[in-house]
């Protein structure tokens, strides 16, 4: 599924013949995931915006920075970093490796989040009061026309009469 | 960085429900066939006024403010919708209290808002939004309802007709519902319960239709300096942190309320449980519940018993170590006898 995921991001596969995976994408949590952070390591790799300006300067920075044990090109990089200007020339080949780097590290950071988001989930007493939980899951997937428009934080304050 | 594959997949799902959905809808057809108001109309007239109705919610491109109003609170809401003839886009600005924006492709919903010092961005799949309150297709409303023909009332300087939909029977609140006379444009929305008492209430206190053609209304203008939280609203059926599968029995329903359709199932994982609860939807083609079910928890008081609040009626029970509860904007009845309805296999 990733492999055709990946395919019809590369407009490899035409949208019209692509119906099963888009199916699947809406369906799986999975699926759209990958959707998701193949288009995000795109964006990385094409050096869009996502990053602050100086961020290609940063990295490049920083990796020169650790000790690159089995590379013997690293000696020429550590001499090339007091030099602003050649950092410039030399950033296409090197850029790809960056961007591998940084993109590797961004998939890395939001799977760690969205694990984070899962298991951070306090307990709540809800002995006392109406299930509120219940009423923000029913109208987010079975909404009366208002539910869009109003904060759901004062269900929290109503009390359950038994 | 998150909001662009945000954007990404809305687009994409966007594109996606443009294949799906909109079917050719002829747009000047709608503007130029006038709602017909002859007096003593058949109840087939009526229901082609609603059909028009919710076919224009989708299919005209308007501008306006809207009122929402409950019992509890009132608020008001810029709404922008533009259809170019394959997709349709809105955007929601609510400009009571709280500012919150949503936006919507398609049937797809991203809902901005600030909390403390962040904004939380929510994805839901969105239906029913003001003003295509009216499901495009009738025939379940037309198996519970009786519609009637009403007065011919203005609703934000336009002339609108009024038409009834009166319950056969007392499952379900009756609506009264303004019906733009020259555009078919739903107006106004009103759901009254059994005592004549309006539940809530959402109309145009402005309305245009839309000239412009460009999209750049559709874009959030939240405060870029601050930090982006995902609201992961995830149904889905397992999360690597919960014990995978809910623990409910085999359980089945028999003695729906009459009118009343399952929808949808899924299994979720809800706020502050530690195993997935089984979600089912029910519809009456206007109205719609949810019934919960999962296992009694240790150390958890189980609940019972009935509550209205605001619009919103809940009916909780416990049923062979299974807490039963359920949600929806309907009489006590109707959730009593989905409640009731549940049984699970000795």
């Amino acid at each position: 599924m990733s492999e055709q995921i990946s395919a019809l991001i590369d407009d490899e596969i035409a949208a019209e013949d692509a119906m099963h995976i888009i199916t699947s994408m809406q369906s799986q949590k999975q699926a759209a995931e990958a959707w998701q952070y193949y288009h995000l390591i795109g964006d990385v790799m094409r050096g869009d915006a996502a990053f602050s300006k100086d961020f290609k300067q940063n990295l490049m920075k920083k990796i020169d920075a650790e000790a690159t044990v089995l590379s013997p090109a690293a000696q020429k990089a550590s001499t090339a970093v007091s030099n602003p200007t050649l950092i410039k020339t030399k950033l296409p080949a090197a850029w790809s490796i960056a961007a591998s780097v940084a993109a590797v590290a961004v998939v890395g950071l939001m799977a760690f989040d969205t694990h984070m988001q899962n298991t951070d989930i306090a307990p709540i007493e809800i002995a006392q009061s109406i299930p509120s939980e219940y009423l923000l899951a029913h109208r987010a997937s079975a909404p009366s026309s208002g539910s869009y428009y109003t904060q759901p934080d004062y269900v929290q304050s109503v009390s359950f009469s038994q | 960085m998150r909001t662009k594959y945000i954007a990404l997949a809305l687009t994409f799902a966007g594109a996606l429900l443009a294949l799906n959905h909109a079917s050719a809808v002829n747009t000047s057809d709608l503007i130029n066939t006038p709602v017909t108001q002859a007096k003593l109309a058949p109840s087939e007239e009526l229901w082609q006024t609603l059909q028009k109705a919710a076919v224009a919610a989708h299919a005209l491109s308007y501008q306006g403010i809207f009122t929402y109003q409950t019992g509890q609170q009132s608020k008001s809401v810029q709404i922008t919708h533009y259809f170019n003839g394959k997709g349709e886009f809105a955007r929601n600005i609510v400009l009571d209290a709280t500012p919150r924006e949503v936006f919507s492709q398609g049937g797809d919903l991203v809902i901005y808002s600030p909390r403390n010092e962040k904004i939380v961005i929510e994805k839901r799949r969105g239906q029913n939004m003001f003003p295509a309150v009216l499901p495009t297709n009738l025939n379940l409303v037309k198996e519970n309802y009786n519609p009637r023909l009403g007065e011919v009332e203005n609703v934000a300087g336009r002339p609108a007709q009024i038409i009834y939909l009166e319950p056969k029977d007392n499952l379900r609140y009756s609506y009264r519902l303004w019906v733009d006379s020259e555009y078919g444009l739903l107006l106004k929305s009103a759901m009254i319960n059994g005592r004549n008492e309006t539940m809530e209430q959402i109309g145009f206190v402005q309305v245009s239709l839309l000239n412009k053609i460009d999209l750049d209304w559709f874009v959030p203008t939240i405060d870029s300096t601050k930090s982006y939280v995902m609201e992961e609203d995830a149904p889905t059926a397992t999360s690597s942190k919960a014990d995978g599968k809910s623990k409910v029995a085999a359980w089945k329903i028999n003695g729906l309320p009459s009118g009343y359709r399952k929808v949808d199932q899924v299994e979720r994982i809800v706020h502050g449980k530690t195993a997935p609860v089984v979600h089912v939807i029910f519809s009456d083609g206007l109205a719609s519940v949810s019934l919960f079910i999962e296992p009694v928890i240790k150390g958890i008081k189980p609940k019972t018993g009935h509550m209205l609040v605001g619009n919103t009626s809940f009916y909780s029970s416990v049923n062979s170590g299974h807490q039963i509860t359920v949600v929806g904007e309907v009489p006590e009845a109707t959730v009593a006898q989905i409640a009731n309805a549940v049984s699970f296999k000795k």
